[in-house]
Formats: C-alpha cells, structure tokens, sequence
C-alpha cells in the first residue's frame, strides 16, 4: 500500500521497512530483462506496520535505526517511510538533536 | 488558558544533588506563582551527550511536565536561559499532539472492532488467537551507534 512497487516477481519478505539498501537495482531498466529478474525488498512504512502513533524525541531507541552513521536523517527513498510518518520522525530527530540525545554529526 | 508543555533541561555535570533539586524547587516556584501546575517530574540521571556543550560530555537531564499557560511557558524558558548550571533546555508544548494520538489510537481499535464484529466474532481479540507476529524486528542493530548513546 504504502511501498514502492515492487520489480519482478513478489519480493518474499513483508517484515520490517527500514531496508537500508536496495538502492544499486535502480539505474538497471535495460539489463535487467537479460539477467535474472531484480528482487527488491518491499519497504513498508515502519510506523504505519507497527502501529506506531507516537514519535517521540525522547524516544532515541525509535529514533536512532533512522539516523546512521553520519547522523543525517534517513531519507524515505531508502527507509520507505510514508510521508506523514517521516515529517513526524524529522521534528522529532531535530528535538532529539537539540537536548544533545543525538548527534548533529559524526565526528 | 491551560496547555500542556513538557520541559526538558540539561544540568551541568559538575552540578551537585542539591542544587538539581534547588532548580527544580525553582522552577516549581515560578510555576506556582503564574497558576500553572507540574504534572510530572521525572529526573533521568546523568547520561552522556551525543555531542560536547560548551566543554561538557555529561550532563543530568530532567523532565518536567507542565500544566499551564505561555505566558509562564514564557517566563521559565527566560529564566533557564540565565541560569550558568542549565546547559541546554527545550520547551515542547504536547496536548494537542496527545490528543491526536490519542484519536487515532481510538479510531483504529474501534475499526478493528467494528470489522471484527460483522465477521461474528468477539469484538475484542482473545489471548493467542490469530497470526503469530513476525519475529521482532527491533532487535535489528545495523544502525545502532554503541551503548553509550542511549
């Protein structure tokens, strides 16, 4: 519903959306009819899935799987976060910021 | 006009017990005088930041939740900025973001109640019934940055 569609056959596994990859299949259109069909995960919304209705910035157990390595929020092309979930999740992050439970970067 | 706000400052690390209750005595006070109420306090301990303020690595943070107008909103979010031993503090006003959660809370059990009845069943799910969850996926620490952040 709220995923992206879906490339060849149906991806097997519905679970968590957060994927952090999936990005290399893109820019493949023309090749891909050669070679074996891509299978890309899902991405389902994490918070539509679990029912999260609030997305706190106290939260950091929530909020850190959005916020890698160099503490740059996670877009919604790779987290397949719907939109309205990820403006909650950016307000959020950027309190989190502030009170210093999250970095602004990485060293 | 009384709204709900959540505050949250940040003590200096080389603040003693009594004075983070001194400043929570504080703040109370100021509460008190202008009719606002605090609902909650919750102290969190000292925890490490995610980043140095000012040449500070640690701090203790505390969580006050707070009946009462802007104006006085206002006025702690003034005073706090002058006190040397608050290194950080945000002021978020919660109630209307409550409410909608609480809504959508509401809404969506009351739908899957309505459904659940136009299939004959109990309205309220039975222990153990239905599909079993998927295995949980929270424990899924690809971006997880180390302990010591939490």
């Amino acid at each position: 519903m709220n995923g992206r569609k879906s490339f060849g056959g149906g991806s097997s596994s519905g679970g968590g959306g957060r994927g952090g990859r999936g990005g290399q299949t893109a820019q493949q259109g023309k090749d891909a009819q050669q070679r074996r069909p891509m299978f890309r995960r899902r991405k389902v919304c994490k918070f539509c899935a679990d029912k999260i209705d609030d997305i706190n910035y106290k939260d950091t157990r929530l909020l850190m799987p959005f916020v890698p390595e160099r503490a740059k929020i996670l877009p919604r092309r790779i987290s397949g976060t719907c939109a309205m979930h990820q403006r909650k999740l950016r307000t959020a992050i950027m309190r989190a910021r502030q009170l210093a439970l999250i970095p602004y970067t990485a060293e | 006009m009384s709204r709900k706000y959540e505050l949250v400052y940040i003590v200096s690390p080389d603040a003693t017990e009594d004075q983070v209750t001194d400043l929570h005595t504080q703040v109370d006070g100021i509460v008190q005088r202008m009719g606002g109420q605090i609902e909650k306090t919750d102290n969190w301990g000292r925890r490490r930041l995610a980043y140095e303020i000012g040449r500070h690595k640690e701090g203790t943070y505390v969580l006050e939740v707070i009946n009462g107008s802007g104006e006085l909103m206002k006025e702690i979010d003034r005073r706090l900025k002058v006190f040397d031993l608050v290194i950080r503090h945000l002021v978020v006003r919660v109630d209307d973001d409550q409410e909608v959660i609480e809504r959508t809370r509401s809404r969506r059990s009351e739908a899957s109640r309505r459904r659940r009845i136009a299939r004959g069943l109990p309205p309220d799910r039975l222990p153990g019934e239905g599909q079993r969850g998927e295995p949980d996926d929270d424990r899924d620490d690809r971006f997880d940055m180390g302990e010591d952040l939490r």
